[in-house]
């Protein structure tokens, strides 16, 4: 049975004061299973993030149905198995590392000792714990970034659902995220991400799903299905192409 | 439980670092020092005006601090997307309403006491010089009072969480708050007047309606308003703290459970 199952999803958002609808993602049918690292692809406004926070329930699909280890993602009790990080992370501005952690662990119902350990040691992992007990608001865009991953990992969490985490870090944050993807990976751990930056996902990914103005257009198993001399990127803009571009 | 709990920590922290609140008390301090200076200019009734302006004080620096940092503090969760950090983990929209109210009213309660203390000063001071004033004062309904500003606060809380789960801006929130406010506290004047029944006044029975509706629909702010009483140290009327107190439970009761269940439905795209 797949980890996470999204069966015929779509999602239509309507504009405030108008009947205007735009249709976010059409009829999505998606398997992940369990320890795989799945690559999520697609250009701007093609569906990625609508697809996660309908994973989280942050918001409802119009149609379809979307289940996390066989229980409906509406049900409070999956969100334990997630480990989460948006895209461009927003934390409160006057708390530091360690109370977003403590808030992190006690909202899952770690004891304080737990917590104690795992904020040192991924705060440590991170390069973040000399800045722990500084408000965030002083962070850089990549310590947030980083903040955000210890975040979504206090709580040891089966499944890691993450948002762009690569966008906007440096060299080398990029290099200590991409590092901390293989990791979980070799802990067996189940990851979802999306990401503009196509040779990190070939790298890391057991398999990828490109999506086009909010279809499903390829689902590539990137260590064996990519044709022969071609990279990952190049099957992404036939694919855009094929597709007919984008639509506004 | 634990989710609650943990989210009401982190908004109360979240709000009393806020540096508005450092100006909020800062102004309260002044105010409790210009009473003491302004007492001294008149000749009697010292404890009294005393009372009252501290009273005053801490009631509109409390009403500042709830409806400023309190529609900040929850409608830029959602301006900013800081609500993904708390509905991404094991929380529901309702455990998050309830959260953040209970941040709040801790914010309030905290707030409030510091008040309530350091106003009790220049109450004293002017005191210790008239003696015959302060026989009448009763320190415990100064206290009640300052208990019931808090209570009124929390209320206002309340109709913060109910205005922030259905709009989507912070302007509109803090406008129809005030709004609230504002009619809350001037409808039982208006209740009374319509009760009087003024010979020659011309009420329709539409605007008698009218009025009973927005009485009964409005919270009765003026109830939590015991400045008279505690200025001039009269005695509450017997079961008056428990009825007000039963009143304050249902209004609050409701506005979380309709703020709960807005939340419920909405989305964050």
């Amino acid at each position: 049975m797949p980890l996470i199952k999204i069966d015929s999803v779509s999602k239509v958002f309507k504009r405030e004061f108008s009947n205007k609808k735009i249709e976010a993602l059409k009829s999505l049918t998606l398997d992940v299973s369990e320890g795989e690292v799945f690559g999520f692809l697609g250009p701007n406004g093609a569906g990625k993030s609508t697809t996660i926070k309908l994973m989280l329930n942050l918001i409802r699909p119009t149609s379809g149905t979307l289940s996390i280890d066989g229980k409906n993602v509406s049900e409070k009790r999956v969100r334990r198995m997630i480990g989460y990080l948006p895209e461009n992370p927003f934390f409160y501005d006057h708390l530091s590392a360690k109370e977003l952690l403590w808030f992190g662990g006690k909202s899952c119902d770690l004891a304080d000792s737990v917590i104690e350990q795992r904020t040192y040691s991924l705060l440590r992992d991170l390069e973040l714990i000399d800045a722990m007990k500084r408000p965030l608001r002083s962070y850089s865009k990549g310590m947030v970034q980083r903040a955000g991953l210890a975040l979504a990992l206090i709580h040891d969490p089966s499944i890691l659902i993450l948002d762009e985490p690569m966008s906007g870090l440096d060299p080398m944050g990029r290099k200590k995220v991409f590092e901390l993807i293989l990791k979980l990976k070799e802990e067996g751990k189940t990851v979802f991400f999306s990401s503009h930056i196509l040779h990190d996902i070939e790298r890391l990914c057991d398999r990828a799903a490109i999506l086009i103005n909010g279809s499903l257009v390829r689902l590539i198993n990137v260590q064996k299905d990519l044709p022969s001399g071609k990279t990952l990127e190049e099957v992404f803009f036939e694919e855009v192409e094929r597709s007919g571009g984008l639509r506004e | 439980m634990n989710g609650i709990l943990s989210l009401a920590v982190i908004t109360f922290k979240e709000g009393i670092r806020n540096r508005a609140l450092f100006g909020i008390f800062i102004m309260a301090l002044l105010a409790f020092a210009l009473t003491v200076i302004m007492t001294s200019l008149f000749m009697r009734d010292i404890v009294r005006i005393a009372a009252s302006l501290s009273l005053t004080t801490i009631s509109f620096s409390g009403l500042l601090m709830v409806i400023f940092i309190g529609t900040n503090l929850l409608s830029k969760d959602i301006d900013k997307r800081t609500i993904y950090m708390v509905l991404s983990r094991p929380v529901s929209r309702a455990e998050y309403i309830v959260g953040k109210f209970l941040g709040l009213c801790f914010l309030a309660a905290a707030s409030i006491a510091f008040l309530g203390i350091i106003s009790s000063i220049p109450v004293f001071i002017t005191g210790i010089g008239y003696q015959n004033s302060m026989a009448i004062f009763n320190w415990n309904v100064y206290f009640i009072a300052v208990l019931f500003i808090a209570l009124k606060l929390m209320l206002i809380v309340s109709v913060i969480m109910f205005w922030s789960s259905v709009t989507s801006t912070s302007f509109i929130s803090l406008i129809l708050t005030i709004a609230v406010y504002i009619i809350g506290s001037t409808n039982e004047v208006v209740k009374g007047f319509l009760d009087q029944k003024i010979e020659g006044m011309n009420i329709t029975p539409l605007m008698t309606a009218v009025i009973k509706c927005v009485y009964y629909i409005f919270p009765n702010l003026s109830a939590f308003d015991l400045k008279l009483q505690a200025a001039n140290g009269l005695s509450l009327a017997h079961g008056y703290v428990l009825w007000t107190s039963l009143y304050w439970v249902l209004y609050v009761a409701i506005m979380v459970s309709a703020a709960a269940l807005m939340m419920e439905r909405r989305e964050f795209p």
